[in-house]
């Protein structure tokens, strides 16, 4: 049965709702915080922050990630930045200001009570992320510094030169380290979650796997944190780590978790592009690079000659051609699907041709080599060691990849998903971004949920519900534990002869053709098609080596690609269903005499939040009624 | 396509903790010059995985120099033979057709293998629980400018914050002594003022957690910040010195 | 703030180390310069050796520091040694350093061995000459000798014998290259051990280091070859 959405927003003016809720949870008393068990699956900047803050309040904390080290959560690869509404520049910034950015940013898809609250959190965040150590960029007064970023007219952006991912992730794992210290959180980590367990409706546990021995474990608890970031790897290539995954969040879905918006996906404009098939991950290079940076194609389809070589009048700067106003500095949306244009029409560039210039030449001119290495020269160097070429001399050659998903498991304003007691927080659900994230607000979120939301919602559930004890005896986890070992054996015992990277690699190609930067009803039922036939496919012949009772990652990658078989056939219904183009979502077919996304505002402002029943998947809607902001399109010319 | 090459990989295979390792030597027919080194190792495990043969565990993850996980001995260097660059981006452009690569896993009694490639590397998270953080709850802080720091020490602070924890000093060290990893963390806090109330818990307590570990002692080779992916100066390991004495002197 | 035990940690272990490298730095510059004196003429060397045997209690006391330093040294170096090796029982089957800024050098790699040796040199140095005929507890008439009417040992007829042998001559010169190597490593690191290094003094230090050091080894050298060869 398809569950009923209560997004649980609290009354009141916006600025007041978070106020009031606060006014109105229950509490769960010192001495009994101690008495509850918490499990929170992930350890990334969400995940991190969570099992940190709510052992320091005293609750019991278990805490798993795939990962050999909680450091190592993906959260660590983000570079650019953090937002807060500080208006420490003293440029005009304020909370408004930041909620109202984020919310047109993402396309007037997002939930107005949500975002506001984020904006007010924001600051709380930079301050406690100063007093754990976290090292920002200061001035030379001593004081912090800021910098701006995309979809902002003010500069709020703090960050820790190209590594602010990785301070902010350090400073969550470090509260950690001293919450396991304390014996406040048992770490497990190479531990996977293989399923939710749920006992009398609740959220009561999860089935894991040792990534070492591939022992399947029970771990009760009275609530699970869901903490497992995006699924951007359905598309195989993408900016995220090799073992980011959804099998966690799928896994609950399939247990009643309804999932939101799943076509929701950000493709970042410039990274390096695909070299050949051995390729195994993107790498992003800085939205930065686009302020000196001007990209270009040849005019003439199919020009292999050296990008020097080619005159000025033979160059299309399609970006300044098409958006004069904006020009190289449209955002990402709007800059990937350009890209791709240019490469369909047969202008891409490389040996590939799926890759367009990013050239320094008049920058480098203009204000010279010294002023372009100050801003640019660790981004460059990074370009030249996995390139082997020198950007000073001769254009970037990059290409759009796959980078964020705003989409993810559907929850209410108390970050509780449609399973009580399963809290899902940062990337894995679907809630601040709308339909398209802008640049420093992903690590925003995830601290903002682990740090000051979950603390209040989640107390608030334990203590209005009256949770007995829950044995791993339970029927509940012999049940998932028995299906969990039967998957596994049943991966195992196929022994066909397409390996599990063929399978992944496929889908990817699927996803991206399809359900990527530039969607169309032909091409989506086209997707679904083939990929449930690669699924049927992936079952009878996929080849995985080895054994469970080992470290075998093959086995791992096997089990996360079935599960983003699953997904990818979801994305592709969810972006059919949705006859609109909005942020990182565009269909061919909704777009305006000049190429702009449409939106259908009377029709589609809704979150779309897809429930797991017996009949398979089934749409249920939730109205998002904007109150304090005026929908409007979004121009760049 | 690039000119393919005929690399030959002689890697270090252990089925367990316990088991008996031993050198396995294997040919690609096609790399390529534009591959990263975890590439390489990508298709050999595709190949390998096709004669029913066990594919070569290797840890990696985010594959661009900043999550730690990967770490590999590359014909005798940690993370091989470029300079301030973990082994995920290091790229076959700088070997040439023909070349034959030892790879061996990180070797430390404290890193102890769990399969081929593959080490358990926990003692870092222990030295870190020890004290390598600052005790402040969440909710706790003062308004973040309330406290001014010179832009250098900021810069300084944030050099030794930028260890990956890899755990490829550990590997260079021919004394296999985590001196670098935990000197790092301890400097890092040092060079800032919310690290100051805890400073001679902290370095007392990394300094023994470390040795507890059955890391060796180090003899200022500077091997580890040779490798180091980060570049992180030995410089940390002075300053943990100091911090130390000035600990156990009060 | 207490360490379990500070002076057996990882960071007290080097700082004995290093501080008792430092010292013998310097007794073995002062037991240098010492030596040269035998340039300026047996008397003047036997008067020096004269003058340090004379400071009685004072001698005793620079002795047992000496002595101690010794001690703390080898006993520290060799558990540094033992540790590593069980910090490292499987090796590397290829191994190599990846240049700078590394300091590894054969210099860095052989401290145990360099220092093993130079312990051995040290007893068998003692023996044959503290100890030697006309030392203490070996009393020898033929070397005594008289310089501006004092009697007092024949130190200097002891040096010129051993050295005229080309066994101890250029066993004393190897052993004193060893002591290059050993000190070429270890004055740079004895500082970095006492945290007195700034990545920007690293190169001076270490070329600071390295000249001393071979200035000590050579200022050995030169007596046990100048005698040998009888350029004096």
């Amino acid at each position: 049965m398809a569950p009923v959405l209560d997004s649980k927003i609290p009354e009141g003016p916006l600025q007041e709702k978070w106020g009031n809720y606060k006014n109105g949870i229950k509490l769960v008393n010192p001495a009994n915080k101690r008495k509850h068990t918490v499990l929170v699956v992930g350890t990334g900047l969400a995940g991190g922050s969570a099992a940190s803050t709510l052992a320091e309040l005293g609750y019991k904390v278990k805490s798993f990630c795939i990962q050999d080290s909680p450091r190592r959560a993906h959260s660590i690869a983000a570079q650019g930045g953090i937002n807060a509404a500080k208006n420490y520049p003293n440029d005009g910034d304020t909370v408004w200001r930041l909620f109202y950015d984020t919310v047109k940013g993402g396309d007037y898809r997002s939930r107005e009570a949500n975002v506001h609250r984020l904006a007010e959190i924001s600051n709380s965040i930079i301050d406690q992320c100063v007093a754990q150590g976290v090292p920002f960029a200061r001035e030379y007064g001593g004081l912090l510094d800021n910098r701006s970023f995309g979809g902002a007219q003010v500069s709020r952006t703090f960050y820790a030169r190209g590594q602010t991912g990785q301070q902010l992730l350090l400073g969550a794992y470090q509260s950690m380290s001293r919450q396991i210290g304390l014996g406040n959180i048992e770490m497990f980590s190479r531990q996977e979650m293989l399923d939710l367990v749920i006992v009398d409706g609740k959220a009561r546990g999860i089935i894991t796997r040792n990534l070492v021995t591939g022992e399947i474990e029970r771990h009760a608890g009275d609530a699970v944190l869901l903490c497992t970031g995006g699924y951007g790897n359905v598309y195989y290539l993408s900016t995220n780590a090799k073992n980011s995954n959804v099998t966690a969040a799928w896994r609950c879905h399939k247990k009643g978790a309804a999932f939101a918006n799943p076509c929701f996906t950000q493709i970042h404009p410039t990274c390096i592009p695909v070299s050949g098939d051995y390729q195994s991950k993107l790498t992003l290079m800085s939205e930065s690079l686009r302020n000196d940076g001007r990209v270009w194609v040849p005019k003439k389809q199919g020009d292999t000659r050296k990008p020097k070589d080619i005159p000025e009048d033979e160059r299309d700067y399609y970006l300044e051609r098409r958006y004069p106003s904006f020009g190289n500095l449209v955002p990402r949306d709007v800059a990937s699907r350009n890209a791709k244009i240019s490469c369909d029409e047969g202008k891409g560039v490389g040996e590939t041709k799926l890759a367009v210039f990013l050239d320094f030449a008049e920058a480098i001119s203009r204000l010279g080599r010294e002023a372009i290495e100050a801003r640019y020269g660790n981004l460059f160097e990074m370009y030249e060691r996995i390139t082997g070429e020198n950007p000073y001399e001769t254009p970037m050659r990059i290409y759009p990849a796959v980078h964020y998903t705003m989409g993810g498991i559907w929850v209410d304003y108390e970050l509780q998903s449609t399973v009580p007691g399963l809290f899902v927080l940062g990337e894995a659900n679907f809630s601040d971004h709308g339909a398209n994230r802008l640049g420093a607000s992903a690590l925003m979120q995830g601290l903002a949920d682990g740090y000051f939301v979950i603390p209040y919602t989640l107390g608030n559930y334990l203590a209005s519900n009256d949770l007995e004890k829950v044995s791993t005896d339970n029927e509940s986890f012999a049940t998932a534990e028995t299906e969990s070992m039967a998957r596994i054996k049943k991966l195992l015992s196929i022994q066909g002869t397409k390996t599990v990277t063929e399978y992944h690699r496929e889908l990817g190609r699927i996803m991206w053709d399809y359900v990527g930067m530039s969607r169309t009803a032909e091409g989506l039922q086209t997707a679904i098609k083939e990929i449930a036939a690669l699924k049927e496919d992936f079952w009878k012949n996929v080849l995985v080596p080895g054994e469970n009772s080992t470290f075998n990652k093959n086995l791992e990658f096997a089990g996360r690609v079935a599960d983003f078989l699953e997904l990818g056939e979801l994305m592709a219904r969810d972006a059919l269903e949705r006859e609109e183009s909005c942020g990182g979502h565009f269909r061919e077919e909704y777009q305006s005499p000049e190429g702009e996304a449409q939106r259908n505002d009377d029709l589609f402002t809704y979150v779309a939040a897809w429930a797991h029943t017996e009949n398979g998947h089934q749409l249920v809607k939730e109205p998002l009624e904007y109150e304090n902001v005026k929908l409007t399109t979004r121009s760049y010319k | 396509m690039a000119d393919s090459m005929n690399i030959k990989l002689k890697v270090w295979r252990q089925a367990g903790p316990k088991a008996q390792g031993r050198f396995e030597t294997y040919t690609v027919p096609e790399a390529n010059p534009h591959m990263s080194f975890l590439e390489l190792l990508d298709v050999l495990n595709e190949q390998l995985i096709k004669d029913h043969k066990e594919p070569v565990e290797f840890d990696h993850d985010c594959r661009e120099g900043i999550c730690g996980s990967c770490g590999v001995v590359v014909d005798g260097v940690a993370h091989g033979p470029q300079r301030r660059t973990a082994c995920c981006q290091l790229h076959m452009r700088h070997y040439k057709d023909g070349d034959t690569i030892v790879v061996e896993p990180w070797r430390a009694e404290a890193f102890p293998i769990i399969k081929d490639l593959v080490v358990d590397r926990t003692a870092f998270d222990r030295i870190i629980a020890a004290g390598g953080y600052v005790s402040i709850n969440a909710g706790a802080a003062q308004d973040a400018n309330s406290l001014p720091i010179p832009k250098t020490a900021a810069d300084l602070a944030m050099d030794f914050a930028s260890c990956i924890g890899c755990g490829a000093c550990v590997a260079a060290c021919p004394n296999a002594s985590a001196s670098l990893f935990t000197a790092a963390k301890i400097s890092h806090l040092a060079m800032l003022p919310q690290g100051a109330p805890e400073r001679k818990l902290r370095v007392t307590a990394m300094v023994d957690q470390m040795a507890e570990e059955g890391f060796g002692d180090c003899s200022n080779h500077a091997e580890c910040e040779a490798v180091c992916p980060k570049g992180i100066s030995i410089s940390a390991i002075a300053m943990m010195r100091r911090e130390y004495v000035k600990a156990v002197m009060s | 703030m207490s360490s379990k035990n500070p002076l057996r940690s990882p960071v007290g272990k080097k700082l004995i180390t290093g501080i008792t490298g430092l010292g013998l730095v310097v007794f073995v510059l002062m037991h240098m310069i010492g030596n040269l004196s035998m340039f300026t003429g047996s008397d003047a060397y036997n008067e020096y050796a004269h003058f340090l045997a004379g400071l009685g209690p004072v001698l005793y006391a620079m002795e047992v520091a000496i002595v101690a330093f010794f001690l703390f040294h080898i006993v520290n170096g060799i558990q540094i040694w033992l540790g590593k090796r069980k910090a490292r029982p499987v090796g590397y089957d290829t191994y190599r350093s990846a240049g700078k800024p590394s300091q590894q050098s054969t210099s860095s790699r052989s401290m145990i061995i360099t220092g093993s040796i130079l312990g051995i040199f040290l007893v068998i140095h003692i023996i044959s000459f503290k100890f030697g005929p006309g030392g203490p507890g070996n009393a020898d008439a033929a070397y005594v000798t008289n310089v501006g009417g004092t009697e007092m040992r024949d130190l200097s007829k002891l040096v010129l014998e051993k050295f005229g042998s080309p066994f101890y001559a250029f066993g004393y010169t190897f052993v004193m290259l060893l002591l290059i190597t050993h000190l070429r490593h270890g004055i740079w690191s004895a500082l970095q051990s006492l945290g007195a290094m700034r990545p920007s003094l690293t190169p001076l230090v270490y070329g600071v280091g390295a000249v001393l050091g071979m200035l000590i080894g050579l200022g050995f050298i030169a007596l046990p070859l100048a005698i040998y060869f009888h350029l004096i």
